[in-house]
């Protein structure tokens, strides 16, 4: 604790003090209980009310629950989400865990090319989905590229049923893997140099000291790009909102939970339903969430 | 040989990484100079043949309202990043150098905020919004986002740094201590200010999710909202070539900023674990 001692009988003075402190910080706090708590508990209500923006809302128990449990469109958001997150976390992290390797070592115009590989972090989501629409267009200059190297007559990307969550996927880990990059790269950084010598000097070829020495201290790192990668994928929204047809499609394939909260609520203007699709989202993150905290915690105990 | 080989290779290898995530912006710019014609030509032209020079600025200016959504972005961006970096400051200080009583529950609270994706939140708060009659408004939409519990967190981090002795020797002064945060304390914390600023710039410029739900009225609107007339195009005449250019305009800002201030960018990026 770096605060000064409050005991002994000059005391007062320190004490009365401290209260400073509630000052500085009751600012944040109000402001958290009106745009945070507030809403939080409102949503968590509306979820048990039958409630459009035309009428108040009126208590129905678990009837949005229950009604929800056999919409057909809510069961599909939740395996188009799922498959988003599969497609948006193991593979980016590995990748981007690799860029990172790359750009860890010496070699000429490293900066330089850093920097190029680092832009797709800088433009907005709605921008990468203009680029990427005229990219993956069916004469787009890349599906041309693509056309001739696999000697096929057609694709379209972004309208068939198959190849389009798999453009999501792909688009979305252009955007997202320099920015995990950079993160694996100060994990990288904060490993003191004098270990991996150690491992040199002791006969280490690079593979053993990445795996003996680097990998297990990058634990913290890894743990934490897996988690802010499944709670970010879980909320996929922009894109999908934004390059797939008629806003989730086709066959809405697209419409992932994210995109189903903003349906419900401000296209049909259910805002019950929105609000229960919302919980059940907050709840399916946090259940992950806590997996996945628990689950490293064991790869930690069993690297010692 | 071995030895020399090595490094010409990685070379080789990152500058195909690089061209293949650098290519689809360079491609924004490219084809902004373009003629719409161009743009689906075959075979590609990765260069334009026929250089339109601003032509296709001027037009996006024509087709949307560029002018006032840029302003509109700039109000946000600019009232977030003051906001937020001030009173995170005052409250990263006041839970790292006080103890008073509630302190820790109350930075667990703020703490709590980070782990509810503000997906949840957008439908009682739109409600809310209405509530007050702040939507489509510019209250409705900067308000809601104004502060940031990652921004606490990392200036909490910052001013535990700050020695006790420096801030006695200023009480004995006979500094008060509002002065002694202004004067003292936040000058302490300008590095962390900075990539704190910045990294709230990139989020607030970019922001789609809030401003596409809480503002209807095109006056209010921000840029990435605004460019949304560009990714529907069956709504309206394609005008790719037009769309490149104003895509360039809405990261010309961000991409400057990186430019110059590239340490503060990554630091904040890296600490914040968040992109927007």
């Amino acid at each position: 604790m770096a605060n000064p001692s409050t005991k002994g009988s000059k005391s007062g003075f320190v004490a009365r003090r401290q209260w400073w402190g509630l000052f500085f910080v009751l600012p944040t706090v109000v402001f958290f209980l009106v745009f945070f708590l507030y809403p939080m508990i409102t949503g968590i209500y509306y979820s048990f009310t039958d409630f459009t923006l035309l009428k108040p809302p009126t208590w129905v128990g678990l009837q949005n629950y229950q009604d929800l449990v056999k919409d057909r469109l809510f069961l599909t958001s939740i395996g188009v989400t799922l498959g988003f997150v599969l497609g948006s976390t193991l593979p980016v992290w590995i990748v981007s865990l690799l860029a990172a390797l790359l750009f860890y070592q010496k070699f000429p115009a490293r900066e330089l090319l850093k920097l190029l590989f680092f832009s797709p972090v800088l433009p907005s989501l709605i921008v990468v989905a203009i680029v990427w629409r005229i990219l993956l267009h069916p004469n787009g200059i890349l599906t041309s590229v693509i056309r001739l190297v696999l000697h096929v007559p057609e694709i379209n990307w972004l309208d068939s049923p198959t190849l389009s969550p798999l453009s999501m996927i792909l688009i979305n880990a252009w955007t997202i893997i320099p920015f995990y990059m950079l993160i694996w790269l100060a994990g990288l950084t904060g490993i003191p140099q004098e270990l991996r010598d150690a491992a040199r000097v002791d006969g280490a070829t690079f593979s053993q000291s990445f795996l003996r020495v680097e990998l297990p201290l990058l634990g913290p790192t890894a743990v934490f790009i897996a988690a802010i990668s499944t709670i970010n994928a879980f909320q996929a929204f922009t894109l999908q909102y934004a390059i797939s047809p008629n806003r989730g499609g086709p066959i809405d394939v697209n419409t992932t939970m994210g995109l189903l909260i903003w349906k419900y609520g401000f296209q049909y203007y259910r805002m019950g339903d929105a609000a229960t699709v919302s919980v059940i989202l907050f709840a399916i993150i946090m259940i992950v969430t806590i997996i996945q905290l628990a689950l490293s915690r064991g790869d930690q105990y069993s690297l010692n | 040989m071995h030895k020399q080989l090595t490094p010409v290779l990685l070379f080789c290898i990152a500058l195909i990484v690089a061209v293949i995530f650098f290519f689809p912006l360079f491609f924004m710019v490219s084809s902004s100079f373009k003629a719409e014609n161009e743009i689906f030509a075959a075979p590609p032209h990765w260069l334009p043949h026929e250089f339109q020079g601003l032509r296709q600025y001027q037009t996006g200016f024509q087709a949307i309202p560029l002018v006032r959504f840029f302003f509109n972005s700039t109000l946000m961006a600019s009232i977030d990043v003051a906001v937020t970096v001030f009173f995170s400051a005052m409250a990263g200080y006041g839970f790292a150098k006080f103890n008073f009583r509630g302190r820790r529950w109350m930075f667990y609270f703020v703490l709590a905020t980070i782990a509810v994706p503000f997906q949840i939140l957008i439908v009682p708060l739109f409600v809310q919004m209405r509530r007050f009659g702040w939507d489509d408004t510019y209250a409705g939409l900067i308000v809601p986002g104004i502060m940031n519990a990652f921004g606490v967190l990392m200036m909490r981090q910052f001013a535990y740094g700050i020695p006790d002795e420096l801030l006695d020797a200023a009480r004995i002064d006979g500094a008060g201590e509002p002065r002694i945060f202004w004067q003292v304390v936040f000058p302490l914390l300008s590095s962390a200010s900075a990539s704190l600023a910045i990294i709230i710039f990139l989020f607030s410029w970019n922001n789609f999710l809030w401003p596409l739900i809480v503002i209807r009225n095109e006056l209010y609107q921000t840029l990435p909202v605004g460019l949304t007339v560009f990714t529907q195009p069956h709504t309206t005449q394609p005008q790719w070539a037009v769309a490149m250019a104003v895509s360039t305009l809405a990261t010309l800002p961000v991409a400057v900023l990186f430019l110059f201030f590239q340490r503060y960018f990554v630091e904040g990026l890296v600490l914040s674990g968040l992109k927007g």
